[in-house]
């Protein structure tokens, strides 16, 4: 039985600037902690291996302390075997990242820059499919079909997307044959690139990203454990759970009957898992004004309890009526300037830029209205 | 509302009196007495009356109150639609308020009561709407100075104007409106200045996304750097690798060494064609040395016969030429004789020429000696004459101008002995007998006057003697007269003189010696002009030369000359001819030489040659010899040759072999250095990418990267938040002043008829936050309150509050218009419009006018009560 751990794209050192400095910390903190995570993993399994599919690190150049800290991580997992092969982010011909990983890694780390077969065990050899830079045009496990292993078990490690399947995280071109594990007898096929966790083939998956970096992948992060008890024997693979902070998108359609406030409520996550989630909300659909007004409120107030909150109104659509009107003022100037707004947002004659700036004043004018409702 | 009757008690200067004004009409009634006659003490009685309480000790009240003291009683008689009434309070002392019904004078209620009653005859907004309608002496302004009174009256104004053209909340939007406007423009506050510019976050926002931008930029520069600098490396460790390849490596070396072993072989074959050379040129010398020998014998042998053949002819050539020399040398001793002769002819002639010459110098030098002596003796006459001259001048100190001082100083004797003599009296006598008088014991002459000085005795003979009595002399002329006679003596015995006539001839001898030592000096330096001593010396000179002047004429020197000439032109001939013959001469000997030489030479020439050819009888043996001895060094010679070009021919080009092995180390040398410059490349590459890539750069480029797109992503949602504050402000505004203008349509409606009286076609503005007029319209142009004249503000003033009056008045709240002096600043023309729109509001309202301008307000028609003062 040969057990190993499948994982890739830690992106170790991504930096998250779009968000603010506190939320930049948690994420990269996360990140690093994926390591350890992993280790702790391969330990409860019996993992004696866990393969990175690529994509360690995010960048070609990333900061010493990140790669220190990582090979240092690495060591204290000193019960498990770490095989790093780069990815499209941190590839081969990353020079001076590799040449210090090479001078930090402790024992119980291989990397793998070339394209040639790795002894495992005994009864594993691995086929590494390394990117030598970002873009590498071509099929590089195109060699795993003719390395000759003898007898041992066949593993192939890759880094990309696959040719029936536009899985790559940049949108770039596919490479990868899809049926390369039967094509090359692997008795498995461990890819990284895709961040949400995907089976291609009986043999052939995605590990995805052991932490989330973005809204885009709806599974909870994990890695994959794999076990394979012989030569000819299946691939048993277990997908576990590896995230700790959650990258939640939410999208909420509302019609006009909805109720907002309860459809907004119901939307959200548990209270106790929103410090450690990242909250997304895009809100579409048709409202009218005055539940529009009231569930801005309403997202405004439960923005504190995320680690991070956005809440996108620009797809919602504003009914307007005479009663929505009337909640600004009956007659006079107000209701008059609110009308003129209304209409002047309606109108297609006006470029849009004319048209969203009236709707967003009509926005400002009904929570300024209503405020003194209160 | 309608006053009918006013009455004051103890106000002000109607002291301990009453003043009543009775039978205010319905329209206009004017009031109209002198200055000072109390007219405003009415208009501020009936102010404290309706809008003071009973129990205010407040400025406007205490002012009421006489010097004397005591309490101010007002009271006032009013119309409405309930009936007649008085109204009544006291201040000051016991103080009071009561309303009573009329005519029965029924108490309706007292003190708060019949406040409160005022208040409801005021209207709701208290005691606002009446102080719409006041007018104050000179007032030009539409509001009070005091910031109370004025939102009162800003209120009153809005209630009226809402209950006539509807709620102003509901027009306007009201408190609703300003509370959201207010948000909007504090929003719009925090993120834009006044003028539209970015300020607070959206300002921050933008600063942010300049500074990320700029940072972004920073740090894409050094990850371009970076990059460079990986992709250098890359390409400098792959030549590394190349050049340290052993491949490569071994190449090098393996060309080196067939380069050097090549260079070796060269050599030693170009020692080969060194040496073969060497026997070639070896050889050729021998061949060259055996030809010699041949063409030496041959030309002995031939050179031996032409030296004989010379010989001979020189001798005979040598023969000639002595010949020709010893025939020459006759012809030449001869010329010389010839020559001597001719010279000494010419030294005679020469000497006795120059024997003649100096013997007429002599005779001409004797005859200057003599001249120079007669000259040399009048000079020194001369010059003993001058010297004698210059002593007497010298001797005598009577000069010019001592004699002018001395007659200046007799002048001024004789100036003031005639003075003191004209002060002095006189005695002159003229004798008639023989008898004579004496003064003071001096014979007196005749004619003569004697003067007298002080006492005198004058001897009578024959009478007795007579004394005469005179003043004596003044003191100062005998003193200033002894000083110049002091002095005129003085000068007189400085030269000597007695008078002053002897002082003038004195003077006269100096000049006349003066004038002989000039002409004595005159006459030396025409005899002498370079001094006497150069006289005696060219009179010494020519004395010598005169010394060997002959007694006898000497013979002529025409004839001498001629004798010279002769002499000199036969020498002359003689010597021509001696040179040319030494000349030929000179040529013949040395041709002779020469000839002799050459003959000399030939026989050695003659003497070698034969040495040369040597021995007769061996001269064909050895021809034969050295003949053989050249065929044969050629034979050698031609050998050495052959044997050279063969050697040469397999021999490698050591210079391009040189080159090789040059460009074998080249190229090792080359290499060397290049790995060398290489691995300093790569060192220095690998530092900098170490501190490039130790600083993060890529990572800390995408955290930017993040940043910035955040910060974009805010500053456009700030940008669209201003736009639409900014819109939404413009919407409300627009729409409040729209409500606005239909809110003050009733106030324009009553104003426009009346402000056209004044002024046609003239509109006025209202201000939204006042609700009263802000500026004036006429034609195009439009004008603030502030910009008009003080006439025109005062009557916008009036006009304004007849409008409102009549807005209350419709409003079934009729209010009096009480005027105080209203229209000061207005003039004739104006006020008189102003009447026919006060007459034509008078037709529906109580207007109480007060003024001092009887003659002018006779105009205003209305009713016109009298005020009635009587004692309390």
């Amino acid at each position: 039985m040969f057990k190993f751990i499948h994982a890739s794209d830690l992106h170790l050192g991504k930096p998250f600037g779009r968000f603010p400095e506190d939320v930049r910390v948690r994420l990269r903190q996360a990140r690093a902690e994926s390591v350890p995570r992993l280790a702790a993993l391969a330990q409860e399994t019996g993992a004696s291996h866990i393969l990175l599919a690529g994509d360690t690190f995010d960048q070609t150049t990333p900061a010493p302390m990140v790669i220190r800290q990582a090979m240092n991580a690495m060591r204290a997992a000193e019960h498990v075997s770490w095989v790093v092969m780069p990815g499209n982010h941190d590839h081969a011909n990353a020079t001076e990242l590799w040449r210090q990983v090479l001078r930090d890694a402790p024992a119980n780390v291989t990397v793998l820059l070339e394209p040639e077969p790795h002894v495992l065990t005994p009864e594993a050899v691995l086929l590494p499919a390394p990117p030598g830079e970002r873009h590498p045009g071509r099929d590089l496990t195109d060699w795993f079909d003719s390395a000759a292993t003898g007898e041992a078990l066949r593993i192939g490690l890759a880094h990309g997307s696959v040719t029936d399947f536009d899985s790559s995280e940049e949108g770039g071109s596919s490479i990868i044959a899809v049926d390369r594990a039967r094509r090359a007898g692997l008795a498995y096929l461990a890819l990284g690139d895709w961040h949400g966790q995907m089976q291609i083939g009986p043999q052939t998956w995605y590990s995805g990203a052991p932490e989330a970096d973005g809204f885009k992948h709806t599974q909870t992060p994990a890695a994959l454990l794999v076990e394979i008890a012989g030569p000819g024997a299946a691939a048993q693979v277990t997908s576990r759970p590896m995230g700790s902070l959650a990258w939640q998108r939410v999208l909420l359609d509302l019609g006009e009957g909805d109720d907002p406030l309860a459809a907004h409520e119901a939307a959200l996550p548990a209270l106790a898992r929103r410090g450690v989630t990242l909250l997304d909300m895009q809100v579409s659909g048709r409202l009218h004004a005055l539940d529009r007004v009231a569930l801005e409120d309403a997202s405004r107030q439960v923005a504190p309890d995320f680690l991070w909150h956005d809440a996108d109104f620009s797809d919602l659509a504003t009914l307007r009526d005479a009663t929505d009107l009337e909640a600004i003022d009956h007659q006079g100037a107000l209701r008059a300037a609110a009308e003129a707004l209304a209409r002047e947002a309606a109108d297609p004659h006006l470029p849009t830029d004319a048209r969203e700036t009236a709707q967003a004043a009509l926005s400002h004018l009904f929570s300024y209205a209503l405020e003194g409702r209160e | 509302m309608r006053l009918r009757a006013l009455h004051l008690t103890n106000v002000r200067k109607f002291t301990g009196r009453r003043a009543s004004i009775n039978g205010i009409g319905s329209g206009i009634t004017v009031v109209s007495e002198a200055n000072e006659f109390g007219k405003s003490t009415f208009f501020d009685a009936i102010h404290a009356l309706f809008f003071e309480k009973y129990g205010s000790t407040a400025r406007p009240v205490k002012s009421l109150q006489p010097y004397a003291g005591g309490g101010v009683e007002v009271a006032a008689e009013v119309e409405t639609e309930a009936g007649a009434f008085l109204v009544e309070k006291r201040f000051m002392t016991r103080k009071m308020a009561r309303v009573l019904r009329l005519p029965d004078r029924t108490i309706l209620a007292q003190d708060d009561e019949a406040e409160r009653w005022i208040a409801g005859l005021l209207g709701p907004a208290g005691e606002g709407p009446a102080g719409l309608l006041w007018v104050r002496q000179g007032l030009l302004g539409l509001e009070p100075a005091g910031v109370r009174e004025k939102a009162q009256l800003t209120e009153t104004r809005r209630d009226l104007l809402s209950s006539v053209a509807g709620e102003i909340d509901a027009m306007t939007g009201g408190r609703r409106m300003d509370r959201v406007m207010r948000r909007c423009s504090d929003d719009l506050a925090e993120i834009t200045t006044k003028t539209g510019r970015k300020s607070g976050v959206w300002k921050a926002a933008a600063d942010e996304v300049e500074a990320l931008e700029a940072e972004l930029g920073a740090l894409q520069a050094q990850l371009a750097t970076l990059e460079g600098a990986l992709a250098q490396r890359k390409v400098d460790e792959a030549l590394l690798q190349r050049l340290d390849h052993p491949e490569a490596r071994a190449r090098r070396d393996e060309a080196l060494r067939a380069a050097q072993a090549a260079l070796e072989t060269a050599r030693a074959h170009a020692g080969l064609v060194t040496a073969a050379r060497q026997d070639r040129d070896i050889a050729d010398l021998q061949a060259r040395g055996a030809r010699q020998k041949l063409d030496d014998c041959l030309a002995a042998i031939a050179a031996l016969a032409t030296a004989t053949a010379m010989e001979q002819a020189a001798k005979a050539r040598a023969a000639e030429a002595e010949s020709a020399a010893a025939v020459l040398k006759q012809r030449l001793d001869a010329a010389r004789h010839d020559h001597d002769t001719a010279r000494e002819s010419l030294a005679r002639a020469r000497a006795a020429l120059d024997t003649a010459r100096h013997q007429a110098d002599a005779r001409k030098a004797r005859d200057l000696a003599a001249q120079l002596a007669a000259r040399i003796t009048k000079a020194e006459a001369a010059q003993a004459d001058r010297a004698a001259a210059a002593a007497r001048v010298k001797a005598s100190p009577a000069s010019a101008d001592w004699l002018a001082r001395v007659e200046a100083s007799a002048s001024a004797v004789d100036r003031l002995e005639a003075a003191l003599l004209a002060q002095t009296a006189t005695l002159q006598v003229v004798y008639s007998g023989a008898l004579r008088i004496s003064l003071n014991g001096i014979p007196v002459a005749e004619g003569q006057p004697v003067p007298l000085d002080g006492d005198s005795v004058v001897d009578l003979p024959g009478i007795g003697q007579m004394t005469l009595r005179s003043q004596p002399k003044a003191a100062k002329g005998i003193d200033d007269l002894a000083k110049a006679k002091d002095l005129r003596d003085g000068l007189l015995a400085k030269a000597g003189a007695a008078t002053v006539e002897a002082a003038r001839r004195l003077a006269a001898d100096r000049a006349e010696a003066v004038r002989q030592e000039g002409l004595s000096q005159a006459l030396l330096e025409t005899l002498a002009p370079d001094g006497l001593a150069a006289l005696q010396a060219a009179w010494a000179e020519a004395a010598l030369a005169a010394a060997d002047a002959p007694d006898t004429d000497p013979p002529a020197l025409a004839d001498l000359l001629a004798a010279q000439a002769a002499a000199d032109l036969a020498e002359d001939r003689a010597s021509k001819a001696l040179r040319a013959l030494e000349a030929d001469h000179g040529a013949a000997r040395e041709e002779a030489v020469k000839a002799r030489a050459a003959a000399d030479t030939a026989a050695q020439a003659v003497t070698r040659a034969a040495a040369a050819a040597g021995p007769a009888e061996t001269r064909d043996t050895r021809q034969a010899d050295l003949l053989r001895d050249e065929a044969q060094a050629r034979a050698l010679l031609a050998k050495a040759e052959a044997d050279l070009a063969r050697i040469a021919a397999d021999a490698p080009d050591l210079t391009t072999t040189e080159a090789e092995l040059k460009r074998a180390e080249d190229a090792a040398r080359a290499a060397a250095q290049q790995r060398a410059a290489v691995a300093e490349r790569l060192a220095a590459l690998s530092a900098q990418i170490r501190t490039l890539a130790g600083n993060g750069i890529e990572e800390r480029c995408d955290d930017i990267r993040g940043q910035l797109d955040t910060a974009r992503a805010t500053e456009a949602r700030l940008a669209r938040k201003a736009a639409a504050l900014t819109r939404l402000l413009a919407a409300l505004e627009g729409e409040r002043k729209a409500s606005q203008e239909t809110y003050f349509g009733p106030v324009q409606q009553e104003l426009k008829p009346l402000l056209s009286i004044l002024h046609r076609d003239a509109a006025l503005t209202f201000d939204s936050e006042s609700l009263l007029p802000a500026g004036l319209t006429r034609g195009q142009a439009e004008e603030t309150l502030e910009d008009l004249s003080g006439g025109t503000r005062e009557q916008i003033a009036i006009l304004t509050r007849l409008a409102f009056a009549r807005l209350f008045a419709r409003h079934g709240r009729h209010m009096p218009i009480v005027l105080d002096d209203a229209l000061v600043y207005s003039d004739d023309d104006r006020i008189i419009k102003m009447f026919t729109a006060l007459t034509r509001v008078a037709q529906d309202q109580q207007i109480l006018v007060f003024s001092c301008r009887q003659l002018a307000f006779q105009d205003l028609g209305g009713a016109r009560p009298a005020v009635e003062i009587s004692e309390v």
